[in-house]
């Protein structure tokens, strides 16, 4: 069924990964994606891979799930290699016609692809390991400092997760007013283009309609149980660091150590 | 003075244009007094638009009176100081389920209000465990709603305001949306929340079996109290209830009735079967002696004995139906979700069925029993996983066979179909349809109108913003849209959901009227045993995918017990019949519907006199 499809591909096992404080988490995926981009050789590479492996392992998520993430982006990888291999000037390996292959370039391009797909990788284990409804929660609290400027942590965060909630719902009504309007003879596969876009009308409309509704309902019941933004607001879990975090973050740090070391001296 | 009162309660809504100038006024309320003692648990009654709506937010502070007064707890709902004690004090639960769950996990959910409350963290986990176990949710904490019941989803909404620790909980319909265990589920807690914690209760509904149990009803009309009293003497007035757009209770209905036909029963205090038999007693005949009954304590076995049955009326005899053409039949239909994935559920197992033409089918079953997936089949939005379903002998899913002509001739309209409304006139809408099987725009609009005759929606209504029209006539216009195609079969998936007792009844009379002059086929699922009982010819029983029972309502009905296994039941009134027969005041022991079970019991008396 169509409310059977989870955002953000959390993959639901019990782990310390699974356990850290989304803050943790949060940071340790900005340092991982900042070090990619320091990097100017494979060592560096292998740095981050080895980082990347410890975290693999210890959340008890299959090395062959996470790599089901790559599918969706294999066009661009293709697509960056390529280029890479092709338009990089330098000593020529191989020529043939107006094509050829520079030792430059492979490396170019086996270092742009390592360097995507360790981006990709790396980024995905954060989903993997965190509920959306966490992911939220961290980001409201990482975010908290910006309140001081005046802006609305609070607000997007609650929006998120009521987000969160509804999508489900709404992709089920979707679902729902298709099939009415197939049964009313609508067709929704054949034609053009601009037949095709006119063919949603008769979904879009009645689908704005009940999303209005349902924020308004919801805005009502929200109210009805004392909802006044965050103002004396408390929280069942908040979000607090536990000893396990600070060892991660320890490991974080020797890690930055490890960059600023290869960086300076390699 | 109670822990809600109002006095003298109007409420005006006004309509602006698009410069915000007042265009128009509408008196939601026109002076509404109450008084509510505390603990009580107490019912607004009234039919859809009566202003029962509009009163409940007043209770909650979340409308302002235009005039009049509403004091909460001692509280003036027009300060706005006092707002947030008064939604403190006195919580509300809404009529959509899924509309007023704020958060992706249950326990979070409860949390919410106690959250706002700033209530301390210590204290929260136990407020939302305690509130999670007055329900009856507790094993359900950490569970998604998405994946939770309706009457599951509104004992959360329940929880939610449970954990705020209210005095008062006000409910909105709560009911209008679930299916009869769900309202059974809801109802049942709210009672024992009601006793157990001495909560006040206000429970707003439109129907009837729900406010036997409560201590006072307002009954409410146009924006006015029209009644108030306890349960017995509120439906003593059937006829005055039946004018506002509402019913009485099935048993209080059957003793209405055998008093129009002459029989002198006590009325006043019959809400229940056993009240019934108990005013039966009373009043009953010395001349109808215990030995005219042979074994009155065998009522099970009489139910099942064919000996007993008597056929009547037009309902039930639709033996002559098999000699019409098949139009529809499923051949070993088996339909499975998500195949493959963790989520993966049999929702149809080996399902075979014949649907003749003329016949009028009721399909039954509790929610989850593979009825929706069923008529999905029917005009082929859902392919079957392996099986057949042929439209007059060939197979819909063949090469050749085109799903345009099959779907205008199996009309299907769903659940709440007034969802599907988009086009900005009733007339443009209905057209749909029509101009989707190719139909000139005058062809299109001659079918519309004729559709639109038939569920008696008239002229001055057709360039309206359907938008704007009452909910039984969005329901209309809905079904004539699908209506407009002029199907050969006619499925409808609950169509009088959410209606109130006599908006329910016309919808119902409007699609028999359909079936009987047009001789339309009809498919009709329902949670409503009566209303089937009333219209089929055949029943359907569906359970965990499978037809279970298949048969005439008279054939299907017998089997009581079996239904109940099911999660489902006989019609009421077979139940007190049943009673009846048990304790020896009747000799009949079956009937489905309220005509029969009035000839029944006349006859008799007629026989023994």
């Amino acid at each position: 069924m169509i409310r059977d499809i989870t955002i953000g591909q959390y993959y639901p096992v019990d782990s310390v990964i699974h356990r850290l404080d989304p803050r943790t988490k949060l940071f340790g995926t900005l340092v991982y994606i900042v070090s990619l981009f320091c990097f100017d050789n494979f060592l560096g590479f292998v740095a981050a891979a080895a980082f990347f492996a410890g975290i693999v392992i210890l959340s008890k998520v299959p090395f062959s799930y996470i790599c089901r993430g790559l599918r969706p982006i294999i066009i661009l990888l293709m697509f960056t290699v390529l280029f890479n291999i092709f338009f990089t000037p330098g000593r020529i390996l191989l020529q043939w016609k107006f094509i050829k292959i520079t030792y430059e370039g492979l490396y170019r391009a086996g270092f742009m692809g390592v360097r995507l797909i360790l981006l990709i990788l790396g980024s995905s284990m954060m989903t993997f390991t965190t509920t959306p409804t966490q992911l939220t929660d961290g980001l409201e609290r990482a975010m908290s400092p910006l309140k001081i400027v005046r802006f609305p942590v609070h607000d997007i965060a609650m929006m998120m997760s009521i987000a969160l909630r509804f999508i489900p719902i709404l992709l089920e009504e979707t679902d729902k007013i298709m099939k009415a309007q197939q049964a009313r003879g609508a067709d929704f596969e054949t034609g053009n283009i601009f037949h095709r876009a006119k063919a949603l009308i008769p979904i879009f409309i009645p689908l704005l309609v009940s999303a209005f509704r349902r924020a308004f309902d919801l805005a009502m019941a929200m109210e009805a149980r004392c909802y006044r933004g965050d103002k004396g607001r408390t929280k069942l879990h908040p979000l607090r660091y536990k000893f396990r975090d600070g060892i991660a973050y320890l490991y974080f740090a020797v890690y930055i150590a490890v960059i600023i070391l290869l960086r300076k001296w390699i | 003075m109670g822990i809600i009162t109002t006095d003298q309660l109007v409420h005006e809504y006004i309509r602006r244009d698009e410069n915000g100038d007042e265009i128009g006024r509408e008196q939601a309320l026109r002076g509404v007094s109450i008084d509510i003692p505390a603990g009580s648990f107490i019912a607004v009654l009234g039919a859809n638009g009566s202003g029962k709506s509009t009163f409940a937010k007043h209770l909650n502070a979340l409308l302002n009176p235009t005039s009049g007064t509403v004091i909460v707890n001692g509280l003036d709902t027009r300060k706005e100081e006092n707002q947030w004690d008064i939604r403190k004090s006195a919580g509300m639960v809404f009529q959509n389920p899924d509309n007023q769950i704020v958060a992706t996990v249950v326990e979070e959910d409860v949390a919410f209000g106690p959250e706002n409350l700033g209530v301390k963290q210590e204290e929260l986990q136990g407020r939302v465990d305690e509130a999670l176990k007055k329900v009856g949710m507790f094993e359900y904490r950490y569970h998604s709603p998405n994946r939770l019941s309706g009457g599951q989803k509104q004992r959360v909404a329940v929880a939610g305001i449970m954990a705020m620790r209210p005095s008062c909980i006000i409910m909105d319909e709560p009911t209008a949306m679930l299916d009869p265990n769900g309202r059974k589920e809801v109802i049942d807690t709210v009672h024992q929340l009601n006793k157990e914690e001495g909560i006040t209760v206000i429970l707003i509904t439109h129907y009837m079996d729900e406010v036997v149990g409560a201590d006072y009803i307002y009954v409410m009309d146009h924006g006015e109290v029209a009644m108030e009293g306890t349960p017995r003497e509120i439906f003593t007035h059937v006829k005055e209830l039946s004018d506002i757009r509402l019913s009485v209770p099935c048993a209080t209905e059957l003793c209405h009735r055998l008093r129009e036909a002459g029989i002198s029963m006590e009325l006043s205090g019959v809400l229940t079967s056993k009240d019934f038999v108990n005013a039966y007693r009373n009043t009953h005949f010395t001349d109808l002696s215990k030995e005219s009954i042979k074994n009155p304590n065998s009522a099970e076995n009489a139910l099942k004995s064919p000996n007993t049955v008597r056929e009547e009326g037009a309902s039930g005899d639709g033996e002559h139906l098999d000699n019409n053409e098949v139009l529809l039949e499923l051949q070993n239909v088996c339909y499975t979700y998500s195949e493959g994935t963790t989520y993966e559920k049999k929702a149809l197992k080996n399902m075979n069925l014949k649907i003749h033409e003329g016949e009028f089918v009721g399909l039954i079953g509790h929610t989850g029993s593979g009825k929706s997936t069923l008529i999905q089949h029917l005009n082929g939005l859902v392919k079957p996983t392996s099986g057949k379903v042929m439209f007059k002998g060939e197979d819909i899913h063949g090469e050749k066979y085109s799903k345009k002509a099959l779907r205008s001739n199996v009309g299907l309209v769903f659940q709440y179909p007034e969802y599907q409304l988009f086009e900005a006139t009733v007339l443009k809408d209905v057209c749909f349809g029509p101009k989707n099987l190719g139909l000139s725009q005058e062809e299109a609009e001659k079918k519309a109108k004729e559709a639109l005759a038939l569920v008696h929606i008239d002229e001055t209504m057709y360039n309206s913003n359907p938008l704007e029209l009452s909910g039984g006539q969005k329901r209309r216009v809905a079904i004539a849209g699908v209506l407009a195609m002029s199907p050969k079969v006619l499925v409808l998936d609950e169509p009088t959901a959410g209606l109130d007792p006599v908006g329910h009844d016309e919808i119902l009379q409007e699609i028999n009227h359909i079936h009987e002059e047009t001789g339309m086929t009809v498919v009709l699922v329902s949670h409503s045993m009566e209303d089937v009982a009333e219209y089929a010819d055949r029943v359907v029983v569906m359970s965990d995918g499978e037809c279970k029972l298949y048969g005439t309502p008279q054939q299907v009905f017998r089997n009581v017990s079996e239904l109940e296994s099911m999660g489902l039941a006989a019609p009421q009134v077979s139940y007190i019949m049943q009673m009846l027969h048990a304790e020896g005041l009747a000799k009949e022991a079956f009937a489905i519907t309220l005509d029969q079970a009035v000839n029944a019991l006349l006859s008799e008396r007629r026989e023994t006199r």
